[in-house]
């Protein structure tokens, strides 16, 4: 139910309460889901994937019908990973065999996990994950494959962050960019991987997305990267530390140091550093999205890489990211989606909307000033690269391309110029000629020139009024045109 | 360094304007990435920006003057020739009818004359840079824009110098061109760009900023340029290495233009703002006026007149609006696949070089007036 507070806010944001209309109204999922047919088991999974409740989940259910069950389960399976590794009660004995060994799990019948604390949100999931097992061996060879390779790498890539930390190497933080970036490519590269995998099998997309895997990665890592942006807080609170040290450490001694109000401007140099890094990625996103074959699956990957790039907008240069959660209002949420379930042009432009409002709260005095900028170029760029802006012009006017050239046309220009001239000339002259001879003629057969002459005054003189009434008797003096006409 | 990264030598160079501001940059990075090339330079003076290295020989003289150059290339004999000299964008147009047109097919015909293998111009990126079109991600398929439709005569000889160096491409056979155009060159030495935008900052008009800022632009550090020549020196000795062969349309350098540029436009105020907090300028970005285009041009438009009659030139002009508000960017991927160019030297680096050595240097001229 919406509150006052929201209701307030639309009303003076119409914009958005459109937007969301229209979401509500006029979106049509590309594939509908038919759950009449679907087992008990399966519908157990749909439910706890509607329970874990995270954006991506909308998505997943609009998928299309040969890879809808398959993402689901590779989600489920993900999710308990991760509901293991994140329960700080478990002990790492405990603990680091099953992620290691969790791939082969996945295809023991009946197993569930009940050791997870009370509090943890996904715990039920765990305890009826013989469920998910159950699905998981129905689903095509395949795809079984593509889903136990990822879970085993990342089960053995937690294992090690878990393992680390725990040993208390540097107090549960993480240490280089490489580190943190290597992190990223366990929680989210692999699961970029594992879906174009997956759509590459079912024929949803081009299978030159696997062989640059670049792009999956970045894939991957600017969703991952943006939410450790905007959770600082929520994880500081957590008592998590995903901001790798060798970026804080260059603004700040001390990680607690970026939440103290006296150090808002290194905090938010030490913010946009890290969404400089994340911003890095956002080019190769658009041209793994040009890989995509399928309308569900494009929207499915488009639609969090658009809400990602709006929140690296709403977190750069906000102080706010550290004192509590910055979100994207409903209403541009709405609006980001209507955009991104169409087509790539309009997903890029909401890129280029978005990088161009990050490059206005460009701070110049920011270290990283101009490499921010020179992000936010590169994504123009390539979007230019894709769907240029404009044609290369033609050359209508034939600029002379050399010296030579350039004095030939200027020759040939002027000889127009004089060809002209000689052409005039001679026109007007043989006028003169003729006329000449045909005037001398008629004097020779006694033409009264003088008499034409005067008529020809006074009759100008009428046409144009001028003449005073006393010339107007002139013609009575013409009489001797009479005579003329004797002749 | 060297001996981890092995440089092929370019054999001998003859760097042509070596004592200007990019052909200096051109002969230290020689020395420091090709131990074992021999260089000569050829320069009106050579006086300035002398390289220390015994690599490097010295002559003066003057490319208008076609009988010394032809008998200076058979004594030198050099295998490629950089052509790098330009005069000044402000002098009258005689000059550079002189200099650029002129002088480009004196020694042309000199090197063709002389055996000469690889011949590498200094064009310019603004060849296709006209006062109509903005440049989105321009490609080298754009037509050049010369004549009466460019308003800048240096452009325009720049054009033609560039297709007389093009159409001199194997002629003969083993007589191998290229022209390489860079964007915006600044750094060490640099006299165009970087010093009207210190001054600028002096004048305190970091204040204003004319348009909305959204156009990117492409600025090209001095050393980045210097690479782009070396590379297109190689990639010409080694199809001429290969000759009779003709590499393939998709591969070939020679009788090809190709722009250089850092690789990383950015909008045109953000760099003016990364040079003017280099300065010191510590101005928020809130407290930064922005200037309506349209009004700026208008403005520009009335100042113009008004100090023409004065016989002066104003702080704010039509052509500074444009160029301050129009998209000015290439794409530089026909140098990335061709020659295997890459920026060496990043853009914010760059500028620190840049500006930190101008701010030293007058520095330096300032403590020399007070002895």
């Amino acid at each position: 139910m919406p509150g006052v507070k929201d209701l307030a806010y639309y009303a003076v944001h119409p914009k958005e309460l459109r937007s969301i209309i229209q979401w509500k109204v006029w979106h049509n999922p590309v594939h509908e889901r038919d759950d009449s047919k679907e087992s008990e088991s399966l519908k157990r999974c749909m439910y706890f994937l509607s329970q874990t409740s995270r954006s991506f989940v909308a998505v997943i259910l609009e998928l299309h019908p040969d890879i809808l069950v398959s993402v689901a389960i590779f989600y489920l399976v993900l999710r308990g990973l991760d509901t293991i590794e994140d329960d700080m009660t478990i002990p790492l004995a405990t603990k680091e065999p099953i992620l290691r060994d969790f791939h082969n799990i996945i295809e023991q019948d009946g197993w569930t996990f009940t050791e997870n604390g009370p509090d943890e949100k996904d715990r039920q999931l765990c305890v009826e994950f013989n469920v998910v097992i159950e699905e998981f061996k129905k689903l095509k060879p395949a795809h079984q494959a593509i889903i136990k390779d990822i879970t085993k790498r990342m089960g053995n890539g937690m294992a090690d962050y878990v393992k680390n930390a725990e040993l208390g190497v540097e107090n549960n933080g993480v240490n280089s960019v490489k580190d943190y970036e290597k992190y990223c490519h366990y929680v989210a590269g692999l699961v970029g991987e594992g879906c174009t995998r997956l759509f590459v099998e079912e024929g949803k997309a081009n299978p030159a997305l696997l062989k640059r895997t670049e792009l999956h990665e970045s894939m991957g890592q600017f969703l991952q990267q943006v939410n450790i942006i905007r959770d600082i807080k929520e994880d500081f609170d957590d008592k998590r530390r995903f901001w790798p040290k060798e970026i804080w450490s260059k603004h700040v001694d001390n990680f607690e140091d970026l939440f103290k109000p006296e150090n808002k401007d290194k905090a938010l140099a030490c913010s946009s550093e890290m969404i400089l890094t994340a911003l890095r990625r956002a080019d190769d996103c658009l041209f793994y999205l040009a890989g995509i074959k399928e309308q569900s699956v494009f929207n499915f990957c488009a639609i969090p890489q658009s809400m990602a790039i709006a929140t690296l907008d709403a977190c750069f240069q906000n102080h706010d990211i550290f004192k509590r959660n910055v979100k994207i209002t409903k209403g541009d949420a709405c609006q980001l989606m209507l955009e991104s379930t169409q087509n790539l042009q309009l997903v890029c432009d909401v890129f280029k909307r978005y990088t161009r409002k990050i490059h206005q709260k460009n701070n110049p005095h920011d270290p990283n000033f101009l490499q921010i900028s020179i992000a936010c170029g590169k994504v123009e760029q390539f979007i230019e690269s894709i769907f240029p802006s404009q044609k290369p012009p033609v050359d209508e006017k034939k600029n002379p391309a050399s010296a030579e050239e350039a004095a030939r046309l200027k020759k040939e220009a002027d000889d127009n110029k004089w060809e002209t001239f000689y052409m005039i000339s001679a026109v007007i002259g043989t006028i003169v000629f003729i006329s000449g001879i045909m005037l001398v003629v008629a004097w020779f057969a006694g033409a009264r020139f003088d008499i034409a002459l005067g008529q020809a005054k006074e009759q100008l003189g009428q046409l144009f009024g001028t003449v005073g009434s006393d010339n107007a008797s002139a013609p009575l003096d013409g009489k001797p045109s009479t005579d003329h006409s004797e002749l | 360094m060297a001996a981890k990264n092995p440089v092929p030598s370019l054999g001998h160079v003859t760097v042509v304007g070596g004592c200007g501001f990019l052909g200096s940059h051109i002969v230290s990075l020689i020395v420091k990435r090709h131990p074992s090339t021999r260089v000569s330079v050829l320069d009106l003076r050579t006086s300035s920006n002398r390289n220390a290295s015994s690599q490097v020989s010295y002559h003066d003289g003057d490319i208008t003057d076609l009988a010394f150059l032809k008998k200076l290339f058979a004594d030198l004999k050099p295998d490629a020739i950089i052509h790098t000299a330009s005069p000044h964008f402000h002098l009258p147009p005689a000059v550079h009818d002189k200099v650029n047109i002129e002088g480009t097919k004196n020694l042309l015909s000199a090197a063709q004359e002389t055996g000469v293998k690889a011949f590498v111009y200094t064009s310019s990126a603004s060849v296709i840079f006209g006062p109509e079109t903005e440049l989105v991600n321009a490609t080298e398929e754009w037509p050049m824009i010369t004549g009466d439709a460019q308003p800048e005569y240096y452009t325009t000889t720049k054009a033609y110098a560039e297709t007389a160096v093009l159409e001199a491409n194997r002629t003969p056979a083993s007589f191998l061109t290229c022209a390489i155009r860079p964007a915006g060159i600044f750094g060490e030495g640099d006299v165009q760009l970087l010093p009207p935008m210190i001054g600028a900052f002096r004048k305190g008009q970091t204040k204003f900023q004319v348009g909305a800022n959204d156009n990117l632009f492409d600025f090209t550090y001095v050393e980045n340029v210097a690479f782009g020549h070396l590379l297109a020196v190689q990639a010409l000795l080694h199809s001429h290495k290969i000759l009779p062969t003709i590499p393939l349309d998709t591969e070939r350098v020679d009788g090809e233009a190709f722009f250089i540029t850092n690789g990383q436009p950015v909008y045109f105020w953000d760099f003016a703002r990364a040079v003017w907090h280099e300065c010191g300028d510590r101005r928020p970005l809130n407290k930064v006026w922005k200037l309506d285009k349209d009004f700026a041009f208008a403005v520009g438009a009335l100042l113009e007149n008004v100090f023409w009659v004065l016989g002066r030139t104003p702080n704010i002009t039509r052509k500074q609006v444009r160029y301050s508000t129009f998209a000015k960017y290439h794409s530089i991927d026909k140098a990335k696949r061709r020659l295997g160019y890459h920026p060496l030297v990043q853009l914010d680096e760059g500028v620190r070089r840049g500006v930190r050595w101008l701010l030293e240097n007058e520095l330096k001229t300032a403590q020399k007036k007070d002895q």
